[in-house]
């Protein structure tokens, strides 16, 4: 059974008069990783806002279609409801600080206390999602006096904690220097093979074509294209949309190097090593 | 990031006391000499908040505020010194400056139950964390979001003079004069005022994303990071200080 | 000529915790990118030029001038600083006010700050926005209106904290754009960035920070072929050279023409 069903949404901010999602429909099953790509504006957000039940019931407007997510029907389950099954990392860690918390570690525990989460569990998971975003050292910082990766990282940390069946990330990862975004990468990753499903909005096209399995491509709230890696990136007419594939299939578009016995350009490192090797 | 909240941390028995249990006592040190107006009550209570304050070891944190509360009551020492309607009794001075014992005493009476107030308060505020007290109070049943709220204000000047610190270090960077006298001072800031808590606006309703996300408004049963501490001698304050209210009570009745 | 000196400065935010641990630089003309790891100092550097935090020890000059003893706004006709979190400056209720407030600042008359304005909404791809409330605009949108009021101030010195955040690609051409005017007009331009491709691509020196000290300090072909310095300092190398590396190439490449010119080259003598 898939994991998130979405049938035929339409959304409208209140204070908007074109429509930000525009009659999608598609399916993601359980353990998928999927890629939203789009120029700014496209609608990213918006959808991944949609997963969680902040548009509608937090921004209101005008809403139709169907979003199933884990079962729950995103029109008729709260917010909160939802918190449970799916968690969010927003676009700018600077806004995402709960300002009530006196000390790192105090901020992450907030959604676990919400949810209600057994005390010995709470601290085992706040440990294992500091650990992972390499946040120990600064366990008793208060949270504002942190620099700018450090919040992003401490707002991945708050949501891994909440262990969701379904993670949503919008560009979880701008402020991270090089490794410490891998490093995120991975962990997701590994979170994925024990079952978590993922929706990744991001701009750095070589991260979606190396851990994404499939790939939304989003112009003016509409699905121009949900496929592979390979397959949206090797479009002739991506650039049209506003996005630029990864540089290594830009490098194998350049030379005419495709993958043998397949349609498609090379989209990884891998990838175009295997067809450029001995050029 | 500086913190708003006066709590001073010291290792002493009353820091140790359920937050609770501080508030009714300030409660009960506030309503005995209302029940009871004789001095006697007022100064007793007021002894006693006084000498808690020192078993806290926070005197010397308290001192500022007795300073500013004993410069007001200097005011009132005059005031009523001379110009309490009752006054009888000239002591000393010179027309129309005359002190009177009515009002002297008057304004000692003032002195002393103000004093007793401020005590009170202090030993609550200077001895007790507010995440502590608000933290209380929720496992007591308080709304969860009335807690976050509570816990938030006490964030919320530090933040608001960040957020100031930090637009106004923004326009120091395009050549906003903000140092100087006080008139260029002034001439900056005011022109902030509206984009501070219009920034301020915008970050909670962006916030306010956040917190839904990480179920803030969830209905089920909420648990806490820190485990539920146990506070000594809950119970024999509690009983203290009723049976204290009570015999006050009865006393004024028949008395 | 020097641009901006920095001798030994050191600072801290609490006693105790260094966080800039003796920097000296000495910068010309050449564009800069600053990189390091997340809390390595990178933008209490640029606060520190920007005349915002005073140093707790050392001393800078920004064209020739002391910085410890000037105001930042002193400073701001000669310096210009984009913040990280556009959230930190925006404050104006339209986007045209918000872009000339800093041209109004030092000194322009109101005609000429319009004009200024308009030209770096023009630059940034914002034109169409400039009568709109900068609250109300996206992320991305928000980080252009701030490089835009900084350069509509056209100071000789532009520093860009991760400009490149939650932009797309016609927001990097832009971007890109900005940095290449200011080259051409011989200014200095310092960005810090985490997307190691394009520090590569649009910097003629690269700076490498961590932990509070300067580890690396050259042109981008010397500084992205250190692979185990840049691993140590939490960075990569970027995509492109990696590519030619794994390809078995020895030099470092730093833009895609670069390789696809090696890998045609190559290709056409083995036929
Ligand atoms: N709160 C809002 N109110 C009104 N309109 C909005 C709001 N948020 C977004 N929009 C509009 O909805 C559309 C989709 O925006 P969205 O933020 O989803 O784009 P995005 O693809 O995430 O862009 P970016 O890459 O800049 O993050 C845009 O036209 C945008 O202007
Ligand atoms: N206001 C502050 N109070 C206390 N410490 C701070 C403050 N701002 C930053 N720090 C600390 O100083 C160190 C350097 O921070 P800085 O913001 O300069 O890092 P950065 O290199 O810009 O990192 P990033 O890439 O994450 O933005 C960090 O360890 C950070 O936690
Ligand atoms: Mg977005
Ligand atoms: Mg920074």
């Amino acid at each position: 059974m898939s994991k998130i069903r979405v049938e035929h949404l339409k959304y409208r901010y209140p204070s908007s008069e074109k429509l930000a999602l525009d009659d999608l429909s598609f399916e993601v099953d359980e353990g998928e990783m999927i890629g939203i790509i789009g120029r700014n504006g496209a609608g990213k957000s918006t959808l991944c806002q949609a997963f969680v039940g902040l548009v509608p019931h937090f921004y209101r407007g005008a809403y139709g279609g169907k979003v199933v997510v884990s079962g729950l029907e995103v029109l008729k389950s709260s917010v909160s409801q939802l918190a449970r099954r799916v968690g969010i990392v927003f676009q700018n860690p600077f806004t995402q600080v709960t300002g009530s918390k006196w000390t790192v570690y105090e901020e992450v525990a907030f959604g676990l206390e919400n949810l209600g989460v057994p005390r010995k569990e709470m601290i085992d998971r706040i440990d294992y999602a500091l650990q992972l975003l390499g946040m120990e050292k600064y366990r008793d910082r208060h949270p504002f006096d942190l620099s700018g990766g450090q919040m992003q990282r401490m707002a991945i940390a708050s949501v891994i904690a909440l262990q969701p069946e379904i993670l949503v990330l919008d560009e979880p990862t701008s402020q991270l220097d090089p490794q410490g975004s891998e490093e995120v990468f991975r962990a997701v990753h590994r979170l994925r093979e024990e079952g978590m499903t993922v929706i990744l909005a991001e701009h750095n096209m070589e991260k979606i074509a190396r851990y994404c399995n499939r790939v939304m491509l989003l112009d003016g709230g509409k699905i121009i294209d949900f496929a592979s890696p390979a397959s949206v990136f090797s479009r002739a007419d991506l650039t049209r949309y506003g996005v630029v594939p990864p540089v290594y299939t830009r490098v194998c578009r350049e030379l005419n190097a495709k993958r043998e016995g397949s349609p498609h350009f090379p989209v990884t490192l891998e990838e175009a090593c295997e067809v450029l090797k001995g050029r | 990031m500086k913190t708003f909240s006066l709590y001073v941390p010291r290792d002493s028995l009353i820091h140790r006391i359920n937050p609770i249990d501080k508030i009714l006592y300030t409660i009960t040190a506030i309503a005995v000499p209302l029940i009871l107006p004789s001095m006697a009550a007022s100064f007793l209570c007021m002894l006693i908040s006084l000498s808690l304050l020192a078993a806290a070891r926070v005197v010397r944190q308290s001192l500022p505020v007795f300073a500013f509360v004993f410069l007001i009551l200097c005011t009132v020492v005059l005031i009523q010194g001379w110009f309490y309607p009752g006054n009888q009794t000239p002591l000393f001075g010179v027309e129309p400056f005359v002190f009177h014992a009515e009002g002297l005493m008057k304004a000692c009476r003032i002195g002393i139950r103000v004093t007793n107030v401020v005590a009170a308060f202090l030993l609550l505020v200077l001895t007790t964390k507010p995440a502590d007290l608000v933290e209380e109070l929720v496992r007591r049943g308080l709304s969860p979001r009335i807690g976050y709220v509570l816990d938030s204000i006490f964030q919320i000047l530090p933040q608001m003079m960040n957020t100031t610190r930090t637009i106004l270090d923004a326009q120091r960077s395009r050549g906003l004069e903000t140092e100087g006298s006080l008139w260029v001072r002034v001439k900056a800031f005011l022109p902030l005022i509206v984009p501070v808590v219009m920034s301020s606006l915008i970050h909670a309703k962006e916030r306010a994303l956040a917190l839904e996300v990480r179920g803030l408004h969830f209905e089920g049963q909420r648990t806490w990071l820190r485990e539920k501490r146990t506070y000594p001698y809950s119970r024999e304050i509690r009983g203290g200080l009723l049976l204290v209210l009570t015999a006050s009570i009865v006393w004024r009745i028949l008395g | 000529m020097s641009r901006v000196v920095v001798k030994d400065v050191c600072f801290s935010y609490r006693s105790g915790e260094e966080v800039l641990k003796g920097i000296t630089l000495d910068f010309d003309e050449k564009s800069t990118a600053i990189i390091g790891q997340n809390g390595a100092g990178k933008t209490t550097f640029v606060k520190l030029l920007k005349g915002l935090l005073k140093p707790t020890r050392g001393e800078i000059y920004i064209l020739g001038r002391s910085a410890n003893e000037m105001t930042a706004a002193a400073l701001a006709p000669f310096i210009g600083l984009v913040f990280q979190n556009p959230n930190d400056q925006i404050f104006r209720s339209t986007v045209l006010e918000e872009v000339m407030f800093g041209p109004l600042n030092i000194g322009e008359d109101p005609k000429g700050a319009r004009k200024k304005a308009e030209e770096a909404l023009e630059m940034v791809g914002l034109t169409e926005k400039a009568s709109e409330n900068p609250h109300d605009l996206r992320l991305s949108e928000k980080k252009l209106v701030c490089v835009a009021s900084i350069v509509a101030m056209e100071p000789e010195i532009l520093i860009l904290d991760e400009p490149t955040i939650a932009q797309d690609h016609a927001g990097m051409a832009a971007i890109r754009q900005v940095i290449r005017r200011f080259k051409e007009q011989g200014k200095l331009v310092m960005g810090i960035l985490h997307d190691m491709d394009f520090a590569a691509e649009n910097f003629e020196r690269v700076v490498v920070f961590h932990q509070g000290t300067v580890v690396a300090d050259d042109d981008p072909r010397e500084v992205f072929s250190r692979e185990s310095l840049l691993q140590r300092a939490g960075l990569e190398v970027p995509h492109i050279t990696r590519l030619g590396w794994s390809l078995g190439r020895k030099e470092t490449f730093l833009t895609e023409a670069e390789l696809i010119q090696s890998l045609r080259g190559e290709g056409s003598t083995d036929r």
